[in-house]
């Protein structure tokens, strides 16, 4: 009896004490010894509210067979007896969020059970918030999704949606990043067309460091001109050097480039001038068949 | 606020590019154009992912990565500086024992969901188009992890969000770099221009 006393307090540590307290006294003898039955048995509306957040609406009963083995076996590290909600948002601990997908599939079959008995099914209330005081941080997350109306309430297709509306989410947000993208839809074309963003802006840095080594002999550069590239233009969003150069410094092959405020990662505005400065290139180390070998080969990639 | 902050990135990536290359061309004078440019690249990419201070997966897969090379190890170190704590996450041989057990696992799970599919679907791929999109987007995950740094030991999630990253910090590269290269270029012209 104590020791279903003590797993029961570690388990609501975040919760009400004296809701506790209520919730110790209508516990029913258990049938086996594990410690999650205690849960399981209590009337549905106290042990869930101890454990969702208050906004949530009357719980249901869970009895799930699964709950009762996946926590010890998932949870080498920690008491098993141990749990926390967290947050919704992805951005922050990430790497507690990638042990959440595994973890959540107890808890997740608790929600599959509550959605049986048909109360607040709305897509609305999809996932829930976490509770306002969370324990210490070796806990391990545990995310609670609530089972759509009219879909499969298989825990494992939940887990996995869970998952994928995560990736979805990450993928909205590089679909804003990348240019061009936001019009899209389909996973595999926005991967696409991140996957192209990468490679150019590589092939990019690869250019540009082929630039660099052709202009300096030594590759000490000068700090005068750090200097007064970090004054100009370096501090701008876009490569506008406008701040450094002197206008009438008419200089063609650069007027595109830095002159006109342009999207610098616009792929198909990027190729033209690419062409040129592998054209001056040739000009400052025409000696050097290598180099030129290898300008042809990059033009030939364009 | 964005400005801000990438204006201030951009001028701690400056500066360990400016250190790393200084230190480079202290130890080894009168390199080839291939070679500066080797150089060049590196120091650009070890300063990139120095600023991120070992916050992200790909900067310590990066480092990491040019630290593997022997004639690299130094300069990495020197540029780390000697406050760095920064440690190789694992020697040679863990990573590839790393990589097995990641990829022997993977094996079991798809062996395991092959089976499953096979008990569940009846007459196959009855959802054809669901299937065309999965095996598109498994395609290009894979490529994705090729590309960012590091990318192979991430699961599919947190490699999105190592991406989104990567490319902003690879934009603040390519911006500085070519605003570098433009300006000494245009700089060497007016120069020539003037002794003409």
């Amino acid at each position: 009896m104590e020791k279903r006393e003590e797993t029961c307090t570690e388990l609501f540590q975040f919760g009400e004490e004296s809701e506790f307290q209520s919730l110790m006294s209508v516990v029913p003898p258990p049938e086996t010894g594990n410690s999650f039955t205690a849960l399981l048995e209590l009337p549905p509306n106290q042990a869930v509210m101890l454990l969702h957040s208050p906004e949530e609406t009357a719980p249901d009963n869970f009895t799930s067979p699964e709950f009762l083995e996946t926590p010890n076996s998932i949870l080498p590290n920690s008491s098993p007896n141990n749990f926390s909600l967290v947050k919704q948002e992805p951005v922050d601990s990430d790497s507690v969020h990638n042990s959440s997908p595994n973890m959540s599939d107890p808890v997740i079959s608790k929600s599959t059970k509550r959605k049986e008995r048909g109360k607040n099914v709305k897509s609305a209330a999809k996932k829930s918030k976490s509770v306002a005081n969370e324990t210490d941080g070796d806990k391990l997350p545990y995310v609670h999704v609530r089972a759509r109306r009219g879909q499969a309430t298989d825990s494992h297709s939940i887990a996995e949606r869970a998952r994928r509306e995560k990736i979805n989410a990450r993928m909205k947000l590089l679909q804003e990043l990348v240019p061009g993208c936001s019009k899209i839809t389909g996973t595999a074309m926005v991967l696409d067309e991140i996957i192209n963003h990468v490679q150019s802006l590589q092939r990019q840095v690869e250019f540009l460091s082929m630039r660099l080594a052709a202009l300096h002999p030594n590759i000490d550069i000068n700090l005068d001109n750090i200097i007064s590239a970090e004054s100009g233009s370096l501090m701008d969003g876009n490569g506008n050097f406008t701040g450094m150069v002197s206008p009438p410094l008419s200089n063609q092959i650069w007027q595109p480039d830095g002159l006109t405020p342009q999207p610098l990662w616009g792929v198909e505005e990027m190729n033209p001038n690419f062409i040129t400065p592998e054209n001056s290139l040739l000009s400052y180390d025409s000696s050097r068949s290598s180099v030129s070998l290898h300008t042809n080969q990059l033009k030939m990639e364009l | 606020m964005k400005v801000h902050t990438s204006s201030k990135l951009r001028k701690e990536f400056i500066k360990k590019w400016v250190k790393g290359l200084q230190i480079c061309c202290s130890l080894k004078k009168n390199m080839d154009i291939l070679e500066r440019k080797k150089k060049i690249k590196l120091c650009a990419d070890i300063a990139l992912a120095s600023t991120k201070n070992e916050t992200t997966l790909w900067s310590i897969a990066l480092i990491s990565d040019a630290k593997k090379d022997d004639e690299n190890k130094i300069l990495v170190d020197n540029l780390l500086g000697p406050e760095s704590r920064f440690k190789p996450r694992m020697t040679n041989r863990q990573m590839i024992a790393c990589h097995k057990r990641v990829r022997s696992k993977k094996i079991l799970k798809k062996s395991r969901h092959v089976c499953q599919k096979m008990k569940k679907m009846g007459p196959p791929k009855s959802n054809l188009a669901a299937y065309i999109a999965k095996t598109l987007v498994k395609r290009r995950t894979q490529v994705l992890k090729r590309l960012v740094p590091g990318g192979e030991s991430m699961d599919e999630f947190s490699l999105i969000k190592e991406a989104l990253d990567y490319v902003l910090s690879l934009r603040i590269q390519v911006d500085v770099m070519r605003t570098l290269a433009n300006a000494n270029e245009v700089l060497n012209q007016s120069d020539s221009k003037i002794i003409d």
